[in-house]
């Protein structure tokens, strides 16, 4: 079963899309991330142009968080104030970033810089959590506690900066600096490579800010909807990259794996569910790094006018 | 579009229909299309080229002139939501034909399909510190979208190359126009690798095809040709071009345009897309909002029961 998609101007296999939209929200669902570091490949993989990949993960990324964040939201899990803070930054980092992919696709870069921006952030991402994971699964059989994210008292550089807030929900007292340049810099990655970031922001909150765990996700999770809505909203209207069609048969799929997701991962142990999507992460990661190195079949490539922007 | 107005009086005609009122009404196409069938044959029959003389002997009666007729197999094609490529037919018949059967060999015939110029950038990889990077780029001003060919044989034994580069016939002698800010920069060599590589890219992808046995007689005068239009053909107008040959002389030649056009769901949306991209980019919003709040309001109640 075939639709034509208007803005790819493709058709598409609905059924593949929507496998591959399931299988994407059940990974989110059952680790608790975006997918969109997953959703962006596959579609690019599968022959979708890659600024309407981008354009139309960002649509199924506002999908799959927007569930998530109310969940959190009714556990009293998101620190607002943080999140405003996050998402100022946010704003900031998807405008320049939707730029950003407007010049590079007019230098003919921009397949380039995707793929090395996925390759270095999942390579970094899954190595440190594949190091993590081994050892939570190690610690696990040998009936060790696991050491605490945060202890009290406890300082970094990122507590001298100036511009103090008070952030109540999370019971710290830090410069505005550090969450405004995190949620700059993820939005304007999420904005390039059609992720939501929640992959990097939540390390960073926990590592950087040192905010309690518990608030981590939540926070995480309302900002990202926001940024990428508006990073849906910009795509179509500098870009004319989002698809609804794609987005719809992604979104549907997409939110309903993810459900079922939510419900195996509550069967399975946190330390093997890390370990398993580690190694997801660094397979998706050397795939993208291969096209990089392999030579390829030809080396001419021929791109139109996409849209209005060659 | 400049290939266009080389063939006939009805280029200029073609243009406004191209570039003019994009959502005009069928009566109005029906009539330009109609004008345009007139336009053809006026042309047709101002074809400077003498018939080859005839065997003496063989035939007593003062011979007419062969012309060339013919059509499309639909003129308007559809790319509504199930779109997933179509056939083109592109019939015709030869008036006043000597042919004395469909496999005499006696005529060629040349089809040619063809869509719209558009800028075309060609970029070349090369090895940078291990990874395969775009280092070199060459912009063409216009390149046709969408190009076939078809030929009752190869169309270098038809015509020769001056004829068929002239009338841009055959993947080699395809319209590419380099921009100038390229051809300052390149040298002739790399010139012709990147129109190379335009080609058989486009060729790859099913954009750009030949068929060298595809016209085919099927009687006396008359004959035709499918040509595939595959699914993801760059959507505007086609035109079909058809060439009359008798031993290397055109006899004839006929000229017909297809509309093809989004429609139904598929317009309304790339509409939506291009005239209002905020709105439209809000609206793909609210739908993933709504499926997300939706999933979860279900998967609540599921979990509650």
């Amino acid at each position: 079963m075939h639709i034509y998609l208007p803005i790819a101007e493709m058709p598409a296999n609905v059924l593949l899309f929507l496998g591959m939209g399931s299988a994407v929200g059940f990974l989110s669902g059952l680790f608790g991330v975006g997918g969109g570091f997953l959703l962006t490949p596959l579609l690019i993989f599968s022959g979708i142009p890659t600024p309407v990949a981008v354009g139309t993960a960002a649509a199924q990324i506002v999908a799959s968080s927007v569930s998530g964040a109310i969940a959190q939201w009714q556990r009293n899990n998101v620190d607002i104030k943080m999140g405003l803070v996050l998402l100022a930054g946010g704003i900031v980092g998807s405008v320049i970033g939707v730029q950003m992919v407007r010049i590079l696709r007019l230098a003919g870069q921009f397949d380039l810089f995707v793929a090395l921006a996925y390759v270095t952030f999942l390579g970094v991402i899954g190595t440190l959590m594949l190091i993590e994971a081994v050892g939570a699964v190690q610690r696990a059989r040998t009936h060790e506690r696991p050491l605490l994210a945060r202890s009290s008292g406890q300082h970094n550089w990122v507590h001298r900066l100036p511009f103090k807030m008070r952030f109540h929900r999370s019971k710290l007292y830090i410069s505005a600096i550090p969450p405004l340049a995190i949620g700059a810099f993820v939005g304007f990655l999420g904005a390039i490579i059609g992720a939501g970031g929640g992959f990097i922001m939540v390390p960073a909150m926990i590592y950087l800010l040192r905010m309690p765990t518990n608030v981590v996700i939540g926070t995480s999770l309302f900002q990202i909807v926001f940024v990428a809505a508006l990073t849906t909203v910009m795509h179509a209207t500098e870009n004319y990259s989002v698809d609804v069609v794609l987005a719809l048969i992604l979104i549907v799929s997409g939110v309903i794996g993810a459900q079922y997701g939510a419900a195996a991962g509550a069967r399975l142990k946190g330390e093997q569910l890390r370990l398993l999507l580690a190694a997801l992460v660094l397979l998706v990661c050397a795939r993208i790094g291969w096209d990089l190195v392999a030579t390829p079949e030809d080396l001419y490539s021929i791109a139109t006018s996409f849209g209005g922007a060659p | 579009m400049r290939g266009l107005g080389i063939f006939c009086v009805a280029g200029a005609l073609c243009l406004v229909l191209i570039d003019g009122a994009w959502p005009f009404s069928s009566v109005a196409a029906a009539q330009t299309l109609a004008r345009g069938h007139e336009d053809a044959r006026r042309i047709v029959q101002r074809t400077p080229k003498a018939a080859p003389a005839p065997a003496r002997g063989e035939q007593a009666a003062p011979l007419l002139r062969e012309t060339v007729e013919a059509d499309v197999s639909s003129r308007a094609i559809a790319i509504t939501s199930a779109f997933t490529g179509t056939e083109i037919v592109v019939f015709g018949s030869v008036l006043n034909s000597r042919q004395p059967s469909a496999e005499a060999g006696y005529y060629d015939v040349i089809v040619v399909l063809e869509g719209v110029p558009e800028p075309v950038v060609a970029r070349r990889k090369s090895n940078v510190a291990g990874l395969w990077v775009n280092t070199d780029a060459f912009d063409f001003e216009s390149a046709p979208s969408y190009y076939a060919i078809a030929s009752t044989r190869p169309i270098e034994e038809i015509a020769d190359e001056s004829f068929l580069e002239a009338h841009a016939i055959g993947l080699d002698y395809i319209r590419l126009s380099p921009a100038a800010r390229s051809v300052i920069r390149a040298e002739p060599a790399e010139i012709k690798s990147f129109k190379e590589a335009v080609v058989r890219r486009r060729e790859q992808d099913g954009l750009y095809l030949k068929a060298d046995y595809a016209v085919i007689f099927i009687g006396k005068s008359l004959f035709r040709a499918s040509i595939a239009l595959p699914a993801h053909v760059p959507v505007g107008p086609l035109t079909a071009r058809v060439y009359l040959f008798r031993e290397g002389e055109v006899l004839s030649t006929f000229q017909q345009r297809v509309r093809l056009e989004r429609e139904g769901v598929e317009l309304w949306i790339y509409w939506f897309a291009m005239r209002h991209p905020a709105l439209y980019g809000l609206f793909t919003v609210m739908i993933a909002v709504i499926a997300g709040l939706l999933a979860s309001a279900a998967f609540r109640r599921k979990a509650a029961a």
